[in-house]
């Protein structure tokens, strides 16, 4: 294929942006997600009071809050690839921090909803949902961590000048990553928060 | 992908994001309530794929691999969300 084609269009491309070893770990990440997010629906299935009863004792409005974060986080990742092939290397690299920002934000945001939660005296043992709760927001919080990590690396390369509209397979890689963990929380925020 | 479609798109799913916060607000239960907010986040889902994680110009078998993924999930939890109203 064609750089021309590709540019336009014309042809898919063979492989997903970045490295295909992220895409092996992307992927290993969804179906580890895909059995969690199952084993609470089913976990649900057989505790409906408690998990409904427990759901209001959330605070949708952090979970909502913490969307927006990582769908913005996002998009300003999304930008970073965008501004390299077009060269603009400095705009890469302030897109990156934007999104690692957004990152840090989640987890204020995440620290305090866990703050209120454990002050209450809620913990692992209060119940099945709250495990559910714990655990699976805990497990993905990780996961925002390890990808602000990457992005991190990315970045500092980036502001250094190492990528280039021709070579930016590095923040490619960062940005599929990051990408894999605002796909899952599209799915808990609605599955964990909302749905009753 | 074109900047300003990438805008577009983060636009869209913030409001989409929107409107599953408000389906919470109002304590919507039900299955329709749950359809609404699961098809919702299929649509950010597919978005996320397409645009952000930019698979739209990417073979089809990679594609179809990420999108299998989030339909068979939203699928296992409206199916388990169905079982319980019973």
């Amino acid at each position: 294929m064609t750089a021309h084609a590709r540019r336009h269009g014309h042809a898919l491309a063979e492989y997903p942006p970045g490295d295909l070893a992220i895409w092996v770990f992307i992927l290993a990440e969804l179906l580890a997600f895909g059995v969690l997010f199952a084993a609470y629906a089913i976990t649900r299935l057989k505790n409906l009071d408690l998990f409904n009863e427990m759901q209001l004792t959330l605070n949708r409005d952090a979970g909502a809050l913490n969307t927006l974060l990582l769908i913005t986080g996002s998009w300003f990742v999304a930008r970073a690839v965008a501004a390299i092939k077009a060269d603009r290397r400095h705009g890469a690299a302030n897109f990156l921090l934007a999104g690692i920002a957004s990152g840090f934000a989640f987890l204020v945001v995440k620290y305090f909803e866990y703050s209120a939660k454990f002050d209450a005296g809620i913990s692992l043992d209060t119940n099945t949902f709250y495990m559910f709760y714990i655990s699976l927001t805990m497990f993905h919080a990780l996961h925002v961590v390890l990808g602000m990590v990457i992005l991190g690396f990315v970045w500092n390369k980036a502001r250094q000048g190492a990528y280039t509209a021709r070579e930016h397979h590095g923040i490619e890689t960062g940005a599929s990553y990051w990408h894999m963990v605002d796909l899952v929380w599209i799915i808990l925020f609605p599955l964990v928060y909302v749905m009753r | 992908m074109s900047p300003h479609v990438l805008n577009v798109v983060w636009i869209a799913l913030m409001a989409a994001t929107a409107v599953t916060w408000f389906v919470g607000e109002i304590h919507a239960a039900g299955p329709k309530a749950v359809a609404v907010i699961l098809a919702i986040a299929g649509v950010k889902g597919w978005l996320v794929i397409y645009d952000f994680m930019a698979l739209r110009r990417v073979k089809f078998l990679w594609r179809a691999v990420v999108l299998g993924w989030l339909l068979l999930v939203l699928a296992i939890i409206m199916l388990a969300y169905w079982l319980g109203l019973k």
